[in-house]
């Protein structure tokens, strides 16, 4: 155990896990807890964004550019379930849907992005999967492309270029932790994107569906020789893959309000982490999503708020060029073969 | 029969492999296909397992056509195919390995029985239960495939060049097994470069070559016939 743990801290994953935390403790030991506290609740959302992008890399071979929109459906879904019930009970008050309300937005945006999702892989991907395979990973890719301005055009035309916001969905004074104010928004966002990834984690561990979401991205053909159902699997992932994404964009609804492009930085971030990690690598991701937070709010911190793009992407950069398979190492063999 | 392959016409896109191939196998045979390298041994093995849709042509499988059903519903009709590339998950332990090969089981406790027999078989994944079977010798990866094989309790194991880069004695004690299996009741085709070995220890056999079946029989005959002996044996 003892070897294994030395083994893993020589490592590259074990390395840069060791140094974020340690960069991590001195920032906090500088200036102070709320660098961890804003590091928490930033890394929980990008790690949901995240996983959904590595489940979509290692399972159905997609880079896909379309997560995001998966994200701003969220928010959508969220806005337009979330401010009638709020119209509602500003007439009639009532405390228990009052706590509820939150949920339902955020409950109903999962369900939309699952749908979505499902409905993309079922009218876009399966088509092009029985027409060829040849060129699958530059075609699909295209294909989220064109799918992203469709879906970002589509809102501007239906629901226009405006910010549909929302002040808070929780009411209440902030919560103290460390004697940081957090505001009971950013807190449940925080303990959702937790107890969201640890049912994902023990989803994809322990069920016999998790199991072989596994096997397909592992290898195709032996999940259909122990008699996986494929196309079921593709879709279900999808569905889940953006199911993550939906509800990253509503439980962070108040941060950032819903419009057009909202989910080009949600992508963006993805992208970060899933680069950073290795392509398709999911339990990488939950980790790297966390660590490119940290990187924001140090880069925020120390730098200024202009640069947090920036120092992301000359990371991205160095990676690429020193370790092409990220840190975790990869294990899409497809998307590396061609 | 259990399988009845007719006239069977497959391949890849516009190259056809297989001309006209017919093959037939009853319940507790051990049946073979030999034949030289790029005769179409594994194209035969992967149309049947639903990897590969034919042209033309039927594969009955207890009399129900299985051709163009696709690869996950030949498993669940009974038939367990261990390709040459083992397809094994590389990232997952042994176990689950043996798992997955139970995936279309509903019963847990026979999962575990399965389990316990391939354990009973293949002593060597036994001691190695939890170790990824990426980081696995090429001899216990390919019994790694096999037992995961053996886990959907098929009707028919189909097993594509067991001995492919394996030590001569890693060969033999995959042939034992596979012989084991057979007097234990299980219908097996196997594919195989090593023609002697095969030819001794199997019942029946089929020569393919260019796609076409050249001759069919038992293996202790095929192992005298003069063109075999002289295409294959070298002699």
């Amino acid at each position: 155990m003892s070897d294994r743990f030395i083994r893993w801290c020589r490592s590259a994953a074990g390395v840069t896990i060791l140094l974020s935390i340690l960069l991590a403790v001195i920032a906090t030991i500088d200036r102070g807890p709320y660098i961890l506290v804003n590091t928490a609740i930033t890394g929980g959302m990008l790690a949901l964004v995240a996983v959904g992008l590595a489940l979509l890399l290692g399972v159905m071979n997609v880079a896909s550019f379309v997560h995001g929109e998966y994200f701003m459906i969220g928010t959508l879904v969220a806005y337009y379930v979330f401010t009638p019930l709020q119209n509602f009970l500003n007439t009639n008050p009532s405390p228990l849907l009052a706590m509820v309300a939150p949920l339902i937005a955020i409950l109903a945006a999962a369900v939309a992005g699952a749908a979505a999702g499902a409905l993309t892989e079922i009218m876009v991907f399966a088509p092009m999967r029985r027409r060829s395979r040849e060129n699958w990973v530059m075609n699909s890719f295209l294909l989220t492309v064109g799918l992203a301005v469709l879906l970002i055009n589509g809102h501007l035309l239906i629901f226009g270029a405006d910010f549909k916001g929302i002040v808070r969905y929780w009411a209440g004074a902030p919560v103290t932790i460390m004697d940081v104010f957090i505001s009971r928004d950013r807190l449940f966002a925080f303990l959702l994107s937790i107890i969201v990834i640890l049912a994902f984690w023990v989803f994809m561990k322990t069920t016999r569906t998790g199991r072989a979401i596994r096997a397909v991205s592992q290898d195709e053909t032996g999940s259909l020789m122990v008699g996986i159902n494929l196309s079921a699997i593709l879709i279900f992932t999808m569905a889940l893959g953006c199911s993550l994404a939906a509800v990253a964009g509503a439980s962070l609804l108040f941060l950032y309000p819903s419009y057009p492009t909202v989910g080009l930085e949600a992508l963006y971030m993805a992208w970060f982490i899933v680069i950073l990690v290795g392509l398709g690598n999911i339990i990488g991701a939950l980790t790297g999503g966390f660590m490119v937070a940290l990187l924001k709010v140090l880069t925020v911190e120390y730098i200024g708020s202009g640069w947090d793009f920036v120092v992301p992407t000359a990371l991205i950069i160095l990676v690429l060029i020193f370790k092409p398979s990220g840190i975790f190492g990869s294990e899409v063999r497809g998307v590396l073969d061609q | 029969m259990l399988l009845e392959v007719n006239n069977l016409n497959a391949g890849y896109g516009f190259l056809q492999i297989l001309w006209d191939v017919s093959i037939e196998i009853d319940v507790g045979e051990f049946v073979c296909i030999v034949g030289p390298n790029g005769a179409g041994k594994s194209t035969t093995m992967k149309t049947i397992a639903g990897l590969i849709t034919p042209s033309s042509g039927q594969i009955l499988f207890k009399g129900e056509p299985i051709h163009g059903i696709g690869g996950h519903r030949v498993t669940r009709k009974g038939i367990a195919f261990v390709s040459e590339e083992m397809n094994l998950f590389t990232n997952m332990s042994v176990q689950e390995n043996l798992l997955m090969g139970a995936y279309i089981l509903d019963d847990k406790s026979l999962i575990q029985r399965r389990m316990n027999e391939i354990y009973d078989i293949f002593p060597r994944l036994g001691e190695r239960k939890s170790q990824l079977a990426g980081t696995m010798s090429g001899g216990e990866r390919k019994m790694l495939a096999i037992g995961r094989g053996l886990m959907s309790d098929p009707a028919l194991l189909m097993v594509d060049e067991p001995s492919f880069g394996l030590a001569p004695q890693l060969t033999a004690s995959v042939f034992d097994a596979l012989e084991t299996l057979v007097q234990g009741g299980l219908t097996i085709l196997l594919v195989e470069q090593n023609v002697t070995k095969t030819l001794s220890v199997t019942h029946r056999g089929y020569v393919l070559e260019n796609g076409r079946i050249g001759l069919a029989g038992k293996s202790a005959d095929l192992a005298c016939d003069p063109h075999v002996r002289k295409v294959f044996l070298g002699v």
